[in-house]
C-alpha cells in the first residue's frame, strides 16, 4: 500500500473508523509493529481503554483480564434500592468488545513483571505488553474502621462494589420491619463516587416512604459537607421530611467502631447507634494490583502524568479510573471513561512514534433523588503545568432554584446517560 | 466536506501513515495538538457513541456544522437558551475553536442507521 493514500481514501476510512468497523488491509509490517497492550480490569476505565485503543488502531493486540464475565455497575445500584430497576437491569457483557478484536480473558491479573514488561494471570500464563493499563477500581481498607472486615460485611453490607453485596443489602432493606432505622456510616474523601451515599440515602427514603413510612434514616457521615450538598437536602425538606438525618463530622458524626453482630456503630465520641439496616461504606484505596505493582503512593492510590495517566512510577503503564488519584477530577464512572479515552489516545500515538494529543476530560454525576427529580454535577478538566485543572468557569452544579420540569428533565437524561455510557463502554443496550 | 485542519481525518491518516512507513523525517517538536476526536469523546457518555444516542439525550451525528457549531456557542451565553440543564455548564469548558472542531466532527459522521452497528460496512462517504 502507497503512502500516497487520496483525500477520499482517508475519509472513508474515518467514517469507517468512526463506526468502530473498518475492515484495515492486512499489513503484517505494520502488525508486527503496531504493538501489544494488556489492560487490567473490564470496568468503566478498562472495557473503556480496550475498546478506544481498538478503535484508534485496529492492529494493536488488546488483550483485557477481568474475572467477570458479566459486569454489574455501581451506577444506578441506588435505584434498585429504590425499586425502580432490577439487578440484571445492572449488568454488561463482553461479546461486543469481542466482537471488536479484543481478547477477553476472564481471569484475575495476580502479578505485573516490571522489567520484562508481562502480565501473569491466576492460572498461570504471562501475557507481554508494550504498554499496560490498569483500572482495577477500588479495594477496601479492611480493618481501617474497627470491627469492619470481610466477615463483618456479610451482616452490615458495603454494597459499594456491585454484586453479592448489592443483593444483601436490597433482601436487609426488604427484610426490614417498618419503624427500623436505616443507618450509614459514609468515610471522609476521597472515595468512589462522592454524592453515592446521598443519592443511596434518597433512594431508600423513596422506597421506604412507599412501603415502610414510620421507618428512618441516620447517616453517620466523617465530613462536614458533601458534594450537591444544598440540593440535596432542599430535596429532602420537600419530598421526604424528617425521613432523613444527616449527622456531620462536627456534630459527632464519625463512626470509629462497628459491631456488625448487634447491627451497632460508636461514633468518635462514643455515642452508640442501633441499626435496623446498617450499610457501611468503607475507607478505601486503589485495587490491590495496583499497590502489588508498586503504582501506589503512601496514600493508597496511583499517581499519574495530568496529560496521559501514565504513572508517575512506572514507566509505560496507565493507569485509569478510581485507582488514581487525579484531584480535581472525582473517582466516577464518567471519568474513569473519560480519562481511559485520554490514555487510549496517547498510548495509540505513543506506539506510533508520535506525541500525545492535547487532553480534555469531563465529568458528569448525575444523582436520582425521586423518580422524577434528578440533579447533576458536571466539571471540564485538563493538563496545566504538569497538573490536573478544572477549566475556569466550567462546570458546577445544577441551579438551586429550578422548576419541577427542570428536575424531571435532568432525571431523564440521567437515564439517556447511562444508557449511552454503558453502549460505549461495553457496547451493551440497556 | 470542509477542510480543517484539526479534522480527525488529518488525524486518521497520520495514525495510518506512522503505523504503514518509517517515516524519513522526524515531526517537529511542537505543543500538543487539539484532536477534534479526544475532544469529542467525552460527548459520548451522553450523546452516544460517535453522536448517536440509544437514550433520551439528543443525537448529534451527522448535523449541519453551523447548525451544530452555533448551538455549541450559544450555549455559552448568559442566560442560557431556554430548556438548557446541562451544556451550559459543559460548553464554558471549551474554547470557541474547540466548539467549531466538535460541529466539524459530529457533522461528518452519518446519522445513525437502523441497522446493528457491527454490520454496518464502510460506512463513511
Ligand atoms: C452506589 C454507587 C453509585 C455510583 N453512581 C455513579 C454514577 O451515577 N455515575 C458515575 O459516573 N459513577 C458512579 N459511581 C462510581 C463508579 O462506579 C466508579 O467510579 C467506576 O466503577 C470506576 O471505574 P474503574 O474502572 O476505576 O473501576 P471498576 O468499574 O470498579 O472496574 C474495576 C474492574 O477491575 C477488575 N479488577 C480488579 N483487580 C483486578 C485484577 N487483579 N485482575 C483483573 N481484573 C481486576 C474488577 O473485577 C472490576 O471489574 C457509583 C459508585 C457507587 C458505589
Ligand atoms: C452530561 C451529559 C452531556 C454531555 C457530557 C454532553 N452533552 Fe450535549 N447535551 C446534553 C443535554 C441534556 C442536552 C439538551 C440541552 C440541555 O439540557 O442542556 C444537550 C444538547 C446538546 C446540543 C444541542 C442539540 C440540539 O439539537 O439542540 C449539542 C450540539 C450538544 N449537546 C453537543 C455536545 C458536545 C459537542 C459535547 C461534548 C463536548 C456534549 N454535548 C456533551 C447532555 C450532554
Amino acid at each position: 500500500m502507497s503512502v500516497k493514500l487520496s483525500r477520499r481514501r482517508a475519509l472513508g476510512m474515518l467514517g469507517g473508523a468512526a463506526s468502530g468497523a473498518l475492515a484495515f488491509p492486512s499489513l503484517s509490517f505494520a502488525e508486527r509493529r503496531a504493538g501489544r497492550v494488556v489492560v487490567i480490569g473490564g470496568g468503566f476505565g478498562g472495557a473503556t481503554a480496550a475498546r478506544y485503543l481498538k478503535r484508534r488502531n485496529p492492529l494493536i493486540d488488546v488483550t483485557l483480564i477481568e474475572p467477570a464475565k458479566r459486569f454489574y455497575t455501581c451506577p444506578f445500584t441506588n435505584l434498585h434500592f429504590g425499586g425502580l430497576r432490577s439487578f440484571e437491569q445492572q449488568g454488561h457483557d463482553f461479546a461486543d468488545l469481542r466482537r471488536a478484536g479484543i481478547r477477553v480473558v476472564h481471569e484475575l491479573a495476580t502479578e505485573v513483571d516490571l522489567a520484562s514488561r508481562r502480565v501473569r494471570i491466576a492460572s498461570g500464563p504471562w501475557f507481554a505488553y508494550d504498554r499496560l493499563v490498569a483500572s482495577p477500581g477500588i479495594d477496601f481498607r479492611w480493618g481501617a474502621l474497627a470491627g469492619y472486615d470481610e466477615a463483618a460485611a456479610q451482616l452490615a453490607p458495603h454494597a459499594w462494589k456491585a454484586g453479592a453485596q448489592t443483593k444483601l443489602l436490597k433482601q436487609q432493606l426488604e427484610a426490614m420491619p417498618d419503624g427500623g432505622v436505616f443507618v450509614m456510616s459514609i468515610p471522609g474523601n476521597p472515595y468512589r463516587c462522592p454524592p453515592g451515599p446521598y443519592e443511596r440515602a434518597s433512594m431508600v427514603a423513596h422506597y421506604l416512604k412507599t412501603h415502610k413510612p414510620k421507618s428512618k434514616i441516620l447517616l453517620l457521615d466523617a465530613k462536614d459537607a458533601f458534594s450537591k450538598q444544598p440540593l440535596f437536602q432542599d430535596a429532602w425538606a420537600k419530598l421526604y421530611p424528617g425521613l432523613i438525618e444527616w449527622v456531620p463530622l462536627a456534630k459527632d458524626g464519625k463512626v470509629t467502631r462497628v459491631d456488625a453482630k448487634n447491627l451497632e456503630v460508636e461514633t468518635e465520641f462514643g455515642q452508640k447507634h442501633k441499626a435496623a439496616v446498617l450499610n457501611v461504606v468503607p475507607p478505601q484505596k486503589a485495587g490491590l494490583i495496583a499497590e502489588l505493582s508498586g503504582l501506589t503512593d503512601a496514600s493508597g492510590w496511583v499517581p499519574v502524568k495530568a496529560d496521559t495517566f501514565e504513572s508517575t512510577q512506572q514507566p509505560g503503564i496507565h493507569v485509569v479510573g478510581d485507582a488514581t488519584n487525579a484531584a480535581p477530577m472525582p473517582k466516577s464512572g464518567f471519568c474513569a471513561n473519560s480519562q481511559a479515552k485520554v490514555a487510549a489516545a496517547a498510548i495509540v500515538a505513543s506506539l506510533a512514534g508520535r506525541e500525545a494529543p492535547k487532553p480534555t476530560y469531563v465529568n458528569t454525576c448525575y444523582s436520582l433523588i425521586a423518580p422524577d427529580y434528578g440533579i447533576s454535577v458536571a466539571g471540564v478538566y485538563t493538563a496545566a503545568d504538569g497538573k490536573l485543572v478544572e477549566v475556569p468557569n466550567s462546570g458546577g452544579v445544577s441551579p438551586r432554584q429550578a422548576s419541577d420540569d427542570f428536575r424531571k428533565l435532568e432525571a431523564r437524561y440521567g437515564e439517556g446517560w447511562y444508557r449511552a455510557i454503558t453502549q460505549d463502554t461495553w457496547g451493551t443496550r440497556s | 466536506m470542509k477542510t480543517n485542519r484539526n479534522f480527525p481525518a488529518a488525524r486518521a491518516l497520520g495514525v495510518l501513515i506512522g503505523s504503514i512507513a518509517t517515516l524519513a523525517c522526524a515531526p517537529a517538536a511542537h505543543a500538543q495538538q487539539r484532536d477534534a476526536s479526544v475532544l469529542a469523546g467525552a460527548c459520548f457518555n451522553c450523546h452516544g457513541t460517535d453522536g448517536r444516542s440509544p437514550g433520551s439525550i439528543v443525537s448529534i451525528a451527522g448535523r449541519p456544522e453551523l447548525e451544530l457549531a452555533t448551538k455549541l456557542k450559544a450555549f455559552k451565553s448568559e442566560p442560557p437558551p431556554a430548556g438548557t440543564t446541562i451544556m451550559n455548564r459543559i460548553a464554558r469548558g471549551y474554547s470557541d475553536a474547540d466548539l467549531e472542531a466538535l460541529a466539524a466532527y459530529f457533522s461528518g459522521i452519518k446519522a445513525a442507521s437502523a441497522a446493528p452497528r457491527a454490520k454496518v460496512k464502510g460506512d463513511g462517504k
